[in-house]
């Protein structure tokens, strides 16, 4: 089953300067449990592309389906929705909420989608991101950039969606971090979850077992990363 | 409830500011309700001093000229009708000489219009007198003595209860006597007013026009007033005064709903990003509201209740300090007061927070993730 379908997807951006095309006639398709990295240079529309499947943005032309669900016409609010139940989002800068501690940034989104047991859940995911149980207490400005990365991806994983979306995660981190998570997304995967990571760091890709390449908003060539 | 605690982390984490944007609520909710208190207590103090006695006219000679006899008789047909003479005078009392006001009253009408605090009324066509409550307080006059009006030396047989500012006749500091001895004393025919009592306050009207129709027929002879009319005349005074002293309350609430409006604009501003965050995870635009709108009603429920116990402490300063008073205070009307600053000060919090609040919510994910 595919959990993401994007057909002839074109997305335009209307600039003072003019209008942008980020995205030029994309069509892709991504099934159930694949690993995928989204590579190019500056401009060439991956965020765009991340943004679309994630449900954050909504194309100028084309169709998208997200978790076999047609994202088109929908409003913010049935955006939101898919957002909350569907995908998992990590960041670059970690953005975990600053007043809320570890385990709370996990708890937020199953309180959001009204989950039972959500401080059960969320003390089982500190662990199996690799988290000592005390770090569970602490406010992320506590924590070290690789622990709130791992709060991170526990968050993303909190409401158990399709698809975990990642926009350069590792690109606020050491290399011997920015293993240690990709080691961490790699096990994600293998335990079923879609990843589909953006990156401009060969490194990261090579944990892929799929690679995009964007050019000046198309896709230049979808294959094993080599 | 995840928002609320949001709204209060929040708060918590910049508290200095947190604190300022109280102060300002305090301080109107504080005015608002002190000067509402403060209103509502003069015109409760204006109201028990003043006699109001609203099914009451009053008829004066238009002229020079008393009201005549014959006069008298055709307001009589009309109500129940009390005439009263009156004149200034010199008196002499426990052996000080003052100015006093002498009435002279038909001795049946006495008890219809006022109350004694000791001794009896006037008996028909007595030649002895009757002393106002603050005339005996001044002068420690007792029942028995004796004061010195004219070249009498009237007995004092009663004293009358305290009466308050009337707009009939004020009795407090005057010398009643009968109309007979008042007669005797001054060689005057006919009455300076009369007063006219109609049953229900809503015979007023008619019964004004009626005498003015019976006296006024040829020329103009009597002025009629109506004490409805200036009571409600002096309750409008106060009204507006309390209305003036609410309003300086309302202009300090409304500077500090511009204080909480730039808090919360500073606080939407500094969090777009985590606002982003917290959109792109799933939250509605709906929920982000909320909880921006839960800050400015926490800082709006604390400022006003602090603001309100403030107030209710500096009204009754004022009350203590300028009427001398606390008991107005505990008025349910000025109790009211402590309610309505409340409720100003949480209206005035969250309707400042309301843009803010809105603003917040209308963000684009996307772009707000990208703000730094």
């Amino acid at each position: 089953m595919n959990v993401v379908e994007l057909v002839e997807v074109t997305k335009v951006y209307e600039l003072p300067r003019g209008s942008v095309k980020a995205l030029d006639n994309v069509t892709a398709s991504i099934e159930a449990g694949e690993f995928i990295s989204v590579m190019g240079p500056s401009g060439s529309g991956k965020t765009t592309f991340l943004n679309i499947i994630g449900c954050l943005d909504t194309p100028t032309e084309g169709t998208v389906e997200v978790g076999g669900e047609n994202i088109n016409g929908l409003d913010d609010e049935a955006l939101t929705k898919i957002r909350r139940d569907k995908i998992g989002f990590v960041f670059q800068q970690f953005n975990l909420i600053a007043t809320l501690t570890a385990l709370e940034n996990i708890e937020y989104p199953m309180i959001l989608k009204g989950v039972n047991g959500h401080e059960e859940k969320s003390k089982g995911l500190v662990s199996s991101v690799g988290l000592d149980e005390e770090l569970g207490e602490n406010k992320p400005n506590e924590l070290s950039g690789g622990e709130q990365q791992r709060v991170a991806i526990a968050r993303a994983l909190a409401n158990d969606p399709d698809i975990i979306l990642a926009d350069e995660p590792t690109g606020n981190l050491d290399s011997k971090t920015s293993r240690d998570i990709m080691q961490l997304l790699k096990e994600t995967n293998e335990r079923g979850k879609t990843i589909i990571i953006v990156t401009h760091d060969p490194q990261v890709a090579s944990y892929t077992k799929r690679t995009f390449r964007l050019v000046d908003g198309r896709i230049d060539s979808d294959g094993v990363f080599l | 409830m995840i928002f609320f605690e949001f709204a209060k982390r929040n708060l918590a984490r910049h508290k200095f500011r947190s604190v300022l944007a109280i102060l300002g609520i305090v301080i109107g909710v504080l005015a608002i309700t002190a000067l509402g208190i403060l209103g509502n207590s003069v015109q409760l103090a204006v109201s028990e001093q003043l006699c109001m006695i609203g099914n009451e006219l009053v008829v004066y000679p238009y002229g020079e000229e008393a009201i005549s006899e014959d006069n008298f008789e055709k307001i009589e047909k009309v109500a129940e009708a009390i005439p009263v003479q009156s004149m200034g005078d010199k008196a002499t009392l426990n052996g000080e000489s003052t100015f006093v006001m002498v009435y002279g009253m038909r001795s049946e009408d006495i008890p219809k219009l006022l109350e004694k605090e000791a001794g009896q009324f006037l008996k028909h066509g007595s030649l002895n007198c009757m002393v106002g409550s603050r005339l005996a307080d001044n002068y420690e006059l007792r029942v028995g003595e004796r004061a010195a009006l004219q070249s009498q030396k009237p007995r004092i047989v009663g004293i009358l209860a305290e009466r308050g500012v009337g707009f009939d006749i004020n009795p407090d500091n005057a010398i009643i006597v009968s109309d007979k001895m008042f007669e005797s004393m001054y060689n005057t025919t006919g009455y300076n007013s009369v007063i006219v009592k109609v049953e229900k306050i809503d015979d007023v009207e008619g019964a004004k026009e009626e005498i003015e129709a019976r006296l006024n027929k040829k020329e103009e002879v009597v002025m009629v007033m109506e004490l409805k009319m200036i009571v409600e005349g002096i309750k409008g005074l106060f009204n507006t005064i309390s209305i003036f002293l609410l309003g300086i309350g309302a202009i300090s609430l409304v500077v500090a709903g511009v204080s909480i409006l730039n808090v919360m604009m500073m606080s939407t501003v500094e969090r777009t990003k985590e606002i982003g965050v917290m959109r792109a995870i799933g939250t509605s635009k709906r929920e982000i509201l909320r909880m921006f709108l839960f800050e400015s009603l926490i800082l709006g429920v604390i400022g006003g209740v602090i603001g309100a116990i403030l107030g209710f402490g500096a009204g009754f300063l004022v009350d203590v300090l300028i009427l001398h008073e606390a008991s107005y205070l505990f008025a349910p009307s000025s109790i009211l007061y402590v309610f309505v600053g409340i409720a100003f000060g949480v209206g005035t919090s969250v309707l400042s927070g309301l843009y803010p609040a809105w603003r917040a919510s209308k963000l684009k994910p996307i772009e707000a993730l990208r703000y730094e």
